[in-house]
């Protein structure tokens, strides 16, 4: 994690973070799709995870819903990516420092494992499951976890403009 | 705005809401949530009237979220108020907040009609070709139109009047 100062402040020296820095209006803009973006993905997860849950879609089998829904999801997600780092690298080394973000990323992470060990385990024989509500405990137990790292992230999210120091 | 904003800012709830700092970040994770609630529902509904998905009807669609809107509307409301009795000043003598506030109404009143126009004639949105072009438009303007409705939020932050 030594190397890691000149890189961050390599970034915050870049021409593209200087200019959304000084600009009056880019960071808002940013930001707010950010948020737009942000919105769709957490939306679209719910509603994934709560057909696992038997809560919601209940008509409809788990596969056709997923394979309709998360290409929505995975778009919202490269948009929040794309605008995260646009932010990020206008005070990169003060965002690398900053706990909350550090938390943030840690529980990206572990919703991003909680994906691949569903996609690998729970979901390898969804087609006995398809149709039924709720799904086997695997995939209920996911989609709770989904559900709570999601709402931790939008915490911590919002922690890291409390305990920023204005650029 | 000012003057009641400043009025609200000295009661004694107002006061003893703004020593919880642990209050506001609360209040704005819920907003954030409820938005996005709304905000992915009104998107799924467009999704359908766009064409871009046919697994169910538009009738279907909607009242499969239709239900989200609304509550996720209530969310807003309830935590909204929270936030303006914690910071009145922060929102009520804001243009943003006062522009945020007018897009809103336009937005809850679009809601509504799309609702009734269901209501009369479920198969309303898919009849003619006219019909069509104009749910086209109606799906692209709404979605457009919350997206300035967070902008418009975003923005309170950013013109502050102290």
């Amino acid at each position: 994690m030594e190397g890691i100062g000149p890189l961050l402040d390599w970034l915050e020296h870049t021409a593209l973070a200087v200019s959304i820095a000084e600009s009056d209006w880019a960071f808002a803009v940013i930001e707010t799709v950010h948020v737009i973006a942000l919105a769709l993905l957490i939306g679209t997860i719910c509603v994934v995870d709560l057909r696992l849950l038997g809560l919601a879609s209940v008509k409809q089998a788990y596969r056709a819903l997923s394979r309709e829904v998360l290409p929505w999801t995975w778009a919202a997600f490269g948009f929040s990516l794309i605008t995260g780092s646009l932010m990020f690298i206008t005070q990169a080394t003060e965002y690398f420092a900053n706990t909350a973000f550090r938390i943030k990323l840690f529980l990206l992470a572990l919703a991003g494992l909680n994906v691949l060990i569903f996609e690998t385990v729970a979901a390898r024989d969804a087609a006995r499951w398809d149709g039924d509500v709720p799904v086997p405990w695997r995939g209920k137990l996911a989609a709770a976890l989904s559900l709570t790292l999601w709402i931790a992230i939008v915490f911590f999210g919002r922690r890291i403009g409390f305990t920023m120091n204005p650029g | 705005m000012l003057a009641l904003a400043q009025w609200l800012s000295a009661t004694p709830l107002s006061l003893a809401l703004r020593e919880l700092d642990w209050l506001v970040p609360l209040l704005q994770t819920v907003h954030i949530l409820a938005i996005a609630m709304v905000v992915s529902s009104v998107f799924l509904i467009d999704v359908r009237l766009l064409d871009f998905t046919r697994s169910q009807s538009i009738t279907e669609t909607a009242r499969r979220f239709m239900p989200w809107i609304w509550t996720g509307l209530a969310i807003l409301a309830v935590s909204g108020a929270a936030l303006i009795t914690v910071e009145p000043m922060r929102a009520l003598p804001n243009p943003a907040f006062q522009i945020k506030m007018a897009l809103l109404f336009v937005a809850i009143a679009a809601t509504w009609l799309f609702q009734i126009s269901l209501r009369g004639d479920a198969v309303f949105w898919q009849s003619a070709g006219s019909r069509r072009s104009m749910a086209t438009v109606l799906a692209v303007s709404a979605f457009l139109l919350w997206c300035a409705i967070v902008g418009a939020g975003r923005l309170i932050a950013y013109l502050q009047v102290s």
